[in-house]
């Protein structure tokens, strides 16, 4: 009979696969089945739910053979019986619908694969760490960055950027046409510094770098020492950048 | 046995890789373990004449993963050290050659035999690196105090974090009248830059040309401030991680010394 009905059935049910196995088919013979099924979905394979009818209902034995094959050879995390199944919809059913989500757009990043380009597509980005030559780092409004910014990398930002320790690199803020954005850095010795379309180049190498930061003032990209000018003293009311 | 796949690396080309590749390794071997240096410089070889294997070799890496020939016979046993042997790069093929799968496939091998594997990777970030590299377990990333040459290794060991491996700083070339003159950057300038661990500090040495030239180890030559390095280098890498870092000093001069006898100076 196995000669004529396949021992593996496979097929799409919603969220589900719905794997039949034929009850008289020889043990060998399914599992080189689900093999050839199983395998070339690798690592997909374990977010996916499993149905398994293995048609014997009454004791069991095949299906937790199958169920522990499945799980132990692929790595599959969610196997139910039709049962089971059943009952699962049964109750999605009877229970509220769920509350609609927060969409948390913070969590929409993207990293290249060899991990020299950050990319960000949430407005602000605060990073922790030391960014090193060959790494391009864009956030589409503010960049806050924690830690020393080594020369040889590029921060571009779409409003300010502030480095919490010391600047090397380039910067560029107030991409593509933001007069308004500043770059501050702890220790500001950059090599090169843009704002909105100015472009300065940083001081030669070694010299030592101060609390500072770099504006735009009469069409020239100004530094300023931060303490002593604190260019917001003069806001009568926080507004939000 | 499962040993251990040290990657050289540096990005920027001249800094010593090769000869620290090789000093290395002839360190480790003369503390008793079975050690293999792998040139990955394929198309520009030099890890075996600074080793004066070069009228030895017959096969190569190349050929070896070609499965021209066994493991075994492109492995040249040193002729100084017992337990130091070395697989050479071809000459006449290009990085192209090989893959990084290939490495992965014959590390396996290499593993099974050596307790340490030493692979010289080539300058660049390219190909070649990236075939040195597939299978290491860990680098040292080779930097003299020069501006480029640590901008280059910023850069080397921000590619070799986001392959998870764990590199540790070797400097080499430090001056150290120059560094007191204020001339070249000191040991702490490069640290403070790269920051990651440091496994040593090596001074420029005249006696690296010597052994170059004539193929005797650094570490078997007396007297010698770089051997001595490597020989630390090598005990910090085998099983000795807390050995204290030798900061290479400028000898002092008479006057210097006859100062600090009687409690003037430092």
């Amino acid at each position: 009979m196995s000669g004529e009905t396949p021992s593996v059935r496979v097929k799409g049910l919603g969220n589900s696969l719905w794997v039949t196995i034929a009850p008289d088919a020889p043990i060998e013979a399914v599992q080189s089945e689900l093999e050839k099924t199983f395998e070339p979905l690798k690592h997909m394979a374990q977010v996916v739910r499993v149905v398994l009818n293995a048609g014997d209902d009454k004791n069991g034995g095949r299906y937790h053979q199958f169920r522990s094959y499945l799980e132990k050879t692929f790595g599959l995390k969610e196997i139910v019986s039709p049962g089971e199944y059943a009952a699962s919809q049964e109750a999605s059913r009877t229970t509220a619908p769920p509350a609609p989500t927060v969409v948390v757009r913070h969590k929409e990043t993207e990293t290249r694969k060899n991990n020299s380009t950050f990319r960000s597509t949430s407005d602000t980005v605060l990073m922790a760490g030391r960014i090193r030559s060959g790494q391009r780092i864009t956030a589409k409004k503010h960049l806050i960055i924690m830690g020393d910014v080594n020369p040889g990398c590029e921060l571009v930002a779409g409003g300010d950027i502030l480095i919490i320790g010391s600047l090397q690199g380039i910067a560029a803020a107030g991409q593509p046409n933001n007069p308004d954005a500043i770059i501050l850095s702890l220790d500001f010795r950059p090599t090169q510094v843009k704002i909105a379309g100015l472009v300065a180049a940083g001081l030669p190498q070694g010299s030592q770098g101060r609390f500072e930061f770099a504006h735009i003032e009469n069409d020239v990209i100004v530094v300023d020492e931060y303490q002593a000018a604190n260019p917001f003293r003069r806001m009568p009311w926080p507004i939000i950048r | 046995m499962q040993g251990r796949i040290i990657v050289i690396s540096s990005g920027k080309g001249g800094v010593g890789k090769t000869t620290a590749t090789a000093s290395i390794g002839a360190a480790l071997a003369l503390a008793g373990k079975k050690v293999v240096v792998v040139d990955m410089d394929i198309g520009l070889r030099n890890l075996d004449v600074v080793m004066g294997l070069e009228n030895r070799i017959v096969f190569n890496i190349v050929d070896v993963i070609r499965n021209k020939c066994k493991l075994q016979q492109a492995t040249i046993k040193s002729r100084r050290i017992d337990n130091l042997y070395l697989i050479p790069a071809s000459q006449s093929d290009n990085k192209d050659a090989i893959t990084p799968q290939d490495m992965v496939r014959v590390s396996k091998k290499l593993r099974a035999e050596f307790d340490f594997i030493l692979m010289d990777c080539p300058a660049g970030i390219e190909r070649g690196f990236e075939n040195a590299i597939a299978a290491a377990d860990e680098a040292v990333v080779v930097c003299t105090p020069e501006i480029s040459a640590v901008r280059d290794a910023d850069r080397v060991i921000g590619l070799l974090y986001a392959k998870e491996i764990t590199s540790r700083l070797l400097i080499n070339r430090i001056v150290p009248i120059m560094v007191e003159r204020g001339d070249m950057l000191s040991h702490q300038d490069v640290v403070d830059v790269l920051s990651i661990d440091l496994v040593g500090l090596v001074q420029a040495d005249e006696d690296v040309v010597v052994s170059t030239n004539t193929g005797i180890p650094l570490v078997m030559q007396e007297n010698s401030k770089a051997g001595q390095a490597f020989t630390r280098i090598a005990m910090r890498l085998n099983g000795h991680p807390d050995l204290p870092i030798e900061v290479p000093r400028a000898p002092k001069s008479l006057w210097g010394r006859i100062a600090s006898k009687i409690g003037f100076g430092k």
